[in-house]
């Protein structure tokens, strides 16, 4: 009976729409009196719009919103009837901004599930269904050439990672990685990474031991403390280097940092401490020769140093 | 100069960090294949890898006393390669090896991958890559399993000799 049709159904915020509602012939001649017809965004009227008849009885009105400041709204082709509107077609209108270009895009290898998880800043509210992938490709050294592509990556509703896995991966080779956002206004795309997978690979924290006896089973010095530690067990393979900082329980933010240490070691004396005192003592690791992400300081460990 | 001084630290480095990785992930198949089938001894499963036909892959051309880095980077891909297929050969043994299985042959493949590149980046690779070579055939669960548990100790072995030969190959 009515049909609308639009200039576009999506729209930046605050730009005009054009529609135009045409009334069949034979619909018209449903109404005796002469067919105004109207326009309603939402429940309100519109005024404005321009209506006329085609030669072989058609009705058409066309109306333009200058202004298209909704997020979403319905326009509805309406034909006076009796006291009330008869709605003829109805039309989702939306309005919004087209994706700004996703930022900080960085990545890291969780060991265990051997995926590859990047993360990103969407950027500003678009308004609009906005569908952001993570797109990526095998490549040599500095990611120039693209040898195999790899599948997109699509988050999970609203996120802003995604976790490309492992079958997709190859874990010592350059890959190229960028984000891509589209939504009905536009696409951006972010700046491109280059890096291997085991590059990013981020480690658990160790974990820190501190032991009642030295290696000849002598009590520990005053002053100093005993300690162990080992690596998060699932990176045993990959050599590390370690850091540990400590202070004195009750100051605050007042580290002392000793590195570099090794990622293993049967016993370690740490001395210069003040004596009877209570230290809190914390440990991270990263791979090293070979690049890595520091992990985060391990939980405290509180020991209290022996008396003079 | 030493006798790899031609290849880069980085890629010694990685592939040391490979091979680690995947002599942990062979540790972890073959304690998956004790816990679960029982089969914890490869010894005891000689016989059978004989007449199953299962091969081991040779690093002659890795010797100290003869090392040629060409023939040895060859031969440690074309290992890799063999493992690899072996490993594929004994998909399905069961649920419960499946996971450590599938990590596994996706190690040796990049692991492969890695050596590939920097024969390619060498001038060494021939123009088109090995093509894989007759597996044995499985023909029974234990087959599998007994074969997964060879496979396992056959790449163990060639893996603690890759790992000497790269120390070797890392001397200044």
């Amino acid at each position: 009976c009515g049909r609308i049709s639009l200039s576009a159904s999506t729209v930046r915020l605050g730009a005009p729409i054009t529609a135009s509602c045409t009334i069949s012939q034979n619909c018209s001649q449903l109404y005796l009196e002469p067919q105004i017809i109207r326009w309603k965004l939402g429940t309100e009227i519109q005024p404005g719009a321009r209506q006329w008849q085609w030669p072989d009885g058609t009705q058409e009105s066309i109306i333009t919103l200058p202004h298209f400041n909704y997020t979403q709204a319905f326009l509805s082709c309406c034909l006076q009837w009796g006291s009330n509107l008869q709605i003829l077609d109805q039309a989702e209108l939306r309005a919004g901004y087209p994706p700004a270009i996703p930022r900080n895009l960085s990545c890291f290898m969780d060991l265990m599930t051997s995926s590859l998880t990047c993360q990103w800043e969407p950027g500003p509210e678009t308004h609009l269904p906005t569908n952001f992938t993570l797109k990526s490709f095998k490549s040599r050294g500095n990611c120039q050439t693209q040898e195999d592509a790899i599948m997109g990556c699509v988050p999970e509703d609203t996120h802003s990672y995604c976790s490309i896995p492992r079958k997709h991966l190859l874990l010592y080779q350059s890959m190229g990685i960028w984000v891509q956002a589209e939504n009905a206004l536009g696409t951006s795309v972010s700046p491109q990474l280059c890096l291997d997978p085991m590059d990013v690979v981020k480690l658990e924290p160790p974990t820190l031991w501190a032991l009642d006896s030295s290696p000849k089973g002598a009590p520990p010095q005053p002053g100093c403390l005993q300690l162990h530690w080992e690596p998060w067990k699932p990176s045993h393979f990959i050599d590390q280097k370690c850091e540990l900082r400590h202070q004195p329980q009750l100051e605050e933010d007042n580290w002392t940092l000793v590195a570099p240490l090794p990622s293993m070691t049967v016993q370690y004396e740490l001395c210069g401490l003040l004596p009877a005192t209570v230290y809190v003592l914390q440990m991270r690791c990263t791979r090293w020769p070979l690049p890595g992400h520091w992990s985060a300081w391990s939980p405290s460990l509180e020991r209290r140093t022996t008396e003079r | 100069p030493g006798p790899a001084s031609s290849l880069p630290q980085g890629f010694l480095l990685k592939c040391s960090e490979q091979v680690r990785k995947i002599q942990a992930d062979t540790s972890m198949l073959q304690e998956e294949l004790c816990a679960t089938h029982k089969l914890c001894h490869p010894e005891e499963l000689l016989l059978l890898g004989h007449s199953l036909g299962i091969p081991r892959a040779p690093l002659s051309s890795c010797s100290s006393q003869a090392l040629q880095l060409p023939g040895c980077l060859s031969q440690l891909h074309s290992g890799l390669l063999l493992y690899r297929g072996l490993l594929q050969a004994l998909a399905g043994i069961s649920p419960a090896s499946a996971p450590a299985l599938d990590k596994l042959q996706l190690d040796v493949a990049d692991f492969a991958t890695t050596i590939w590149h920097q024969m390619e980046d060498l001038g060494q690779a021939p123009a088109v890559q090995p093509t894989q070579s007759t597996m044995p055939a499985l023909t029974s669960a234990f087959q599998r399993r007994a074969g997964s548990v060879l496979v396992a100790s056959h790449l163990q072995s060639f893996l603690e000799l890759t790992y000497r030969v790269l120390r070797y190959l890392a001397q200044p």
